[in-house]
């Protein structure tokens, strides 16, 4: 039984070494290292990936012109998507492993991890934000068209999600 | 009723496309009102003035329109209330590095006092978005421009933050940003190297809402369409006039102030 053991694991260890060889030699028959395109929310973009990859600088200048200049804030398309980087930015925000949301200045951005891997370097986040606003798992306090200023109290604009929950008593319920 | 404004609208822009010349256009569109619109309801029609919502500009900016705000400086309003909700808007005041002469203002709240008599009052100054805007003259890039409604604005994707503008601006509207900034407000791309200056909260305007300081302002500071003479703004300023500041210059700024 023992022997019978020794040898699945010597067959096991074998195997494994023979296909790491193996992709080690493939490795080095393709063009060079792959890159890993971080993958995102898994919804439909304005165009299939190969396309998008190609064609996204073109699309992206062309919108910024109809957008700041002439004024159209159109979804892209008629679709349900903004023609905008801020689209680009809330669908393929990439989370690490504390949950929060990536910074340019991080490997792992989704525009950065295909950017440096081509050298790439364009300045667009030197003004545009990197990443959803609002962190986390929650969104900012707003109707999602724009922050309402009505009866606003001077000194409480940046009342967030934590702030409302520590204002509001424990055991607080809108049911009783 | 709404089908009738549809109609109106939609007579409008027919006449305006077959139409070739100006005149031809306000006579059809008047026409087209009365054909319309019922006897009795005339009255309201015409008093429904265009909405902001009118414009959620899924076409783009319209020269047709002129957006404007009317700054009523004798009621008594904490003008830094609108200064904190355009700070809040845009995510400024959040350098750290320059002086607070370097810091961007997009409002700016100016004391001026007359001498002679003491009277004193406090008035908020931004952008003035003028009709003929030096800012734009002078801008060698193209960068800094003016919308077809009317509202002037930098276009950082061409700013090269010569600071021409700066110079040329008769209201010291405009700022520079001289540090790199993070975390700015998704709809107000703003960095280092660029100028900037009040937009009008043009991301607002176009979602159909107001600027943040004439929502902060507790109705002191009115927006609308200078062009529509049914508008609230165009009524007041027919009604008890309003002042440009430096209208000597002929730059035909969109803000207007009542009381200075």
């Amino acid at each position: 039984m023992r022997l019978h053991l020794n040898l699945l694991s010597l067959a096991i260890v074998s195997l494994v070494l023979l296909t790491s060889m193996s992709s080690v030699v493939a490795s080095q028959d393709s063009l060079g290292p792959k890159i890993t395109i971080q993958q995102t929310s898994g919804e439909k973009c304005i165009l299939p990936p190969e396309e998008m990859r190609r064609q996204h600088p073109d699309l992206l200048k062309h919108d910024r012109i109809a957008t700041l200049r002439e004024g159209v804030r159109a979804k892209a398309d008629g679709g349900k998507l903004d023609g905008s980087l801020k689209q680009c930015v809330n669908c393929h925000a990439i989370k690490d492993d504390s949950n929060k949301y990536v910074r340019i200045d991080n490997d792992q951005h989704f525009c950065v991890s295909c950017h440096k891997y081509a050298a790439v370097s364009i300045d667009c986040f030197q003004c545009h934000r990197d990443i959803p606003e609002g962190g986390g798992d929650f969104h900012t306090l707003s109707n999602h068209k724009g922050i309402n200023y009505n009866a606003v109290v001077p000194g409480t604009y940046n009342l967030t999600v934590q702030d409302m929950a520590n204002i509001v008593p424990e055991g607080y319920s809108d049911d009783k | 009723m709404t089908s009738n404004i549809n109609n109106e609208k939609q007579a409008e822009i027919t006449s305006a496309e077959t139409d070739s010349s100006r005149r031809n256009f306000v006579f059809g569109s008047i026409a087209a009102a009365g054909v319309t619109i019922a006897p009795g309801v005339m009255l309201y029609q015409t008093a429904n003035a265009r909405s902001l919502s009118d414009f959620s500009l899924k076409e783009g900016a319209s020269s047709k329109v002129r957006w404007g705000m009317l700054v009523d400086t004798t009621k008594q309003v904490d003008w830094n209330k609108c200064v904190e909700a355009c700070n809040k808007e845009h995510g400024l005041n959040n350098e750290t590095h320059s002086r607070d002469d370097q810091k961007t203002q997009y409002i700016r709240v100016v004391d001026v006092k007359n001498k002679g008599t003491g009277h004193s009052m406090s008035l908020p100054v931004m952008c003035q978005h003028c009709e003929s805007a030096p800012c734009v003259d002078v801008c060698p890039t193209g960068a800094s421009m003016k919308r077809d409604d009317g509202i002037v604005l930098v276009d950082r994707h061409r700013c090269i933050g010569c600071r021409y503008c700066m110079m040329a601006c008769p209201y010291k509207a405009r700022s520079f940003v001289h540090e790199v900034l993070s975390d700015q407000k998704e709809n107000t791309p703003r960095g280092k190297g660029c100028v900037e200056s009040c937009n009008m909260c043009v991301n607002r305007i176009d979602n159909g809402l107001e600027p943040a300081c004439v929502e902060a302002s507790n109705e002191a500071i009115i927006f609308g369409d200078l062009n529509d003479p049914e508008s609230k703004i165009a009524k007041l300023l027919k009604e008890f006039g309003g002042k440009q500041i430096r209208a000597d210059l002929k730059l035909n700024p969109g803000v207007y102030y009542k009381g200075i």
